[in-house]
């Protein structure tokens, strides 16, 4: 979970947690990518607007390493954003959430995205 | 202890022998001293202040950071009981602190603008059981513009809807700022009746602001769309000018009457926005007019009568475009071609009659107009 917004990143983490699974937050991209070398993640869900590296390069980081290219990723957009979020079809996101949301829609497709719950 | 005993006889016995110039001196030196001693003090102080605020903000924005993230882990499916649940919690925070209360205002809105349904329900319910609503209201009624902005701001994100005849009286204010912030909540939280302010809008809508408006009208969910033909009539040509673009948007065509009226209005840009109008929503019905006031107009009006006749293509035209195509002007020739190739089959048939006869610059216009590469 990549979120540069404090308040955002522990919800999301919070409910994410309640729903089962394992959470691993960071608050930019630096520390988003130096995560995704060190783990092997089920779904990665990414703020497109975040400081030193974006969610654009994450994305593209991410769909380009043949280690990580199969890794789902859910980009979080402003609305206002649609051309950036088609860029990051582009290059590859499987799936957006529109801010504002809700919290049982980021539910759902978080479990489309992951089979199964790691606990 | 010698020092401050020699400093103090300097200025009391031994000062009245000195000459004139080291009494000087010695005055500004001492103004000097306490000046700087004092203005370290100041410095100290109001750092160490900002120290001790800036630890006390960030204990409690993380108080309430952790506080407001709960509510996610909250399982109430009711809304009114989950507020009713926290909003005790928050109460033990030092409300009365206007520092903590509108550091905790800030992190609502912020939290708020990021979540839809259930989250944002308990938020909202969360701020008005709080009465935070209360020091809103207070900020709407402020002397100072930019505390009134920011009381806007608040009511907007929290779709506090019963603050919106408060905000109605500034949609009209002399501040551009304010009626700007006015006029834009109040699309949002009017639920009756909109685009009220326009009624009574006598300040001029930058043109910025109108891009704002209507960026804002045509986004916002459950918007009551009036006929803005409503407002065609205003005296205040902003609006005239706002109520066009929407016009056009929302393709009203009852508004094809009032557009006729409009035909004569004094203002260019209203003029010609109005005769584009009426080409996009091909009112047929307005062709005779624009026929007729054509040979009165600047060049910039004729090329829109031209191009509105291309749009309506009623072939009612066909020899008046055709007629255009012989002028001096070459815009106007431009547009006249690409008018009459607008008209299909009848249209392609009449340039290719005009290419036999016409001059090879106007060839060359017509090859250009018929090279389906090239959109007009």
């Amino acid at each position: 979970m990549v979120e540069d917004e404090e308040l955002m990143l522990k919800s999301l983490e919070f409910r994410l947690k309640k729903d089962g699974y394992q959470v691993f937050a960071a608050k930019d991209g630096v520390n988003a990518l130096e995560l995704i070398k060190e783990h092997q993640f089920d779904l990665i869900i990414t703020d497109i607007m975040l400081p030193f590296v974006g969610g654009l390069e994450i994305v593209s980081k991410v769909k380009t390493d043949p280690a990580t290219k199969n890794t789902p990723v859910i980009v979080l957009s402003a609305v206002g954003l649609e051309n950036v979020v088609l860029e990051a079809f582009q290059l590859g996101a499987d799936d957006f959430i529109t801010k504002p949301f809700n919290l049982s829609e980021l539910s759902i497709r978080v479990k489309k995205h992951v089979k199964q719950p790691t606990f | 202890m010698d020092s401050v005993h020699y400093i103090q006889e300097l200025f009391t016995a031994r000062l009245p022998f000195f000459p004139s110039n080291i009494r000087a001196s010695l005055f500004i030196m001492l103004f000097c001293i306490i000046a700087f001693t004092e203005l370290y003090l100041y410095i100290i102080t109001r750092r160490l202040k900002q120290t001790w605020e800036r630890a006390r903000e960030a204990k409690y924005k993380e108080k309430i950071t952790n506080m407001l993230a709960h509510i996610v882990l909250y399982d109430e499916d009711d809304v009114t009981d989950a507020v009713n649940h926290f909003v005790p919690r928050f109460k033990k925070l030092p409300l009365r602190d206007k520092a903590v209360r509108e550091l905790l205002v800030k992190e609502l809105l912020d939290y708020h603008a990021n979540f839809t349904g259930k989250t944002a329900e308990i938020l909202k319910g969360l701020y008005l059981g709080l009465k935070l609503d209360r020091a809103a209201r207070r900020k709407i009624k402020s002397r100072y513009w930019e505390t009134q902005v920011e009381g806007i701001r608040e009511v907007t994100q929290m779709w506090i809807r019963e603050d919106a005849d408060l905000i109605l009286k500034l949609t009209d204010d002399e501040n551009s700022q304010l009626r700007m912030e006015a006029q834009t909540a109040f699309v949002k939280l009017s639920s009756d009746d909109p685009f009220r302010f326009l009624d009574r809008a006598r300040e001029r809508i930058l043109e910025w602001h109108q891009l704002v408006l209507f960026e804002v009208i045509t986004k916002t969910r459950n918007v009551q769309i009036p006929s803005f033909s409503k407002w065609l009539s205003s005296r205040n040509d902003s609006v005239v000018m706002l109520c066009l673009k929407l016009v056009k948007h929302y393709q009203q065509l009852d508004a094809i009457p009032d557009l006729i009226r409009l035909l004569m209005h004094p203002n260019l840009k209203i003029r010609s926005k109005t005769i584009n109008i009426l080409g996009i929503l091909e009112a047929e019905m307005a062709e005779e007019d624009l026929f007729n006031m054509y040979f009165d107009q600047p060049v910039e009006i004729k090329t829109e009568i031209i191009k509105a006749m291309g749009r309506i293509s009623s072939g009612n035209y066909l020899e008046f475009l055709k007629s255009r195509t012989q002028t001096d002007d070459f815009k106007i020739r431009m547009d006249a071609f690409r008018s009459i190739k607008l008209h299909g089959a009848e249209g392609r048939e009449l340039l290719n009659n005009i290419y036999q006869v016409t001059t090879s610059q106007n060839k060359a216009i017509i090859n250009h107009v018929l090279d389906e590469r090239i959109k007009g």
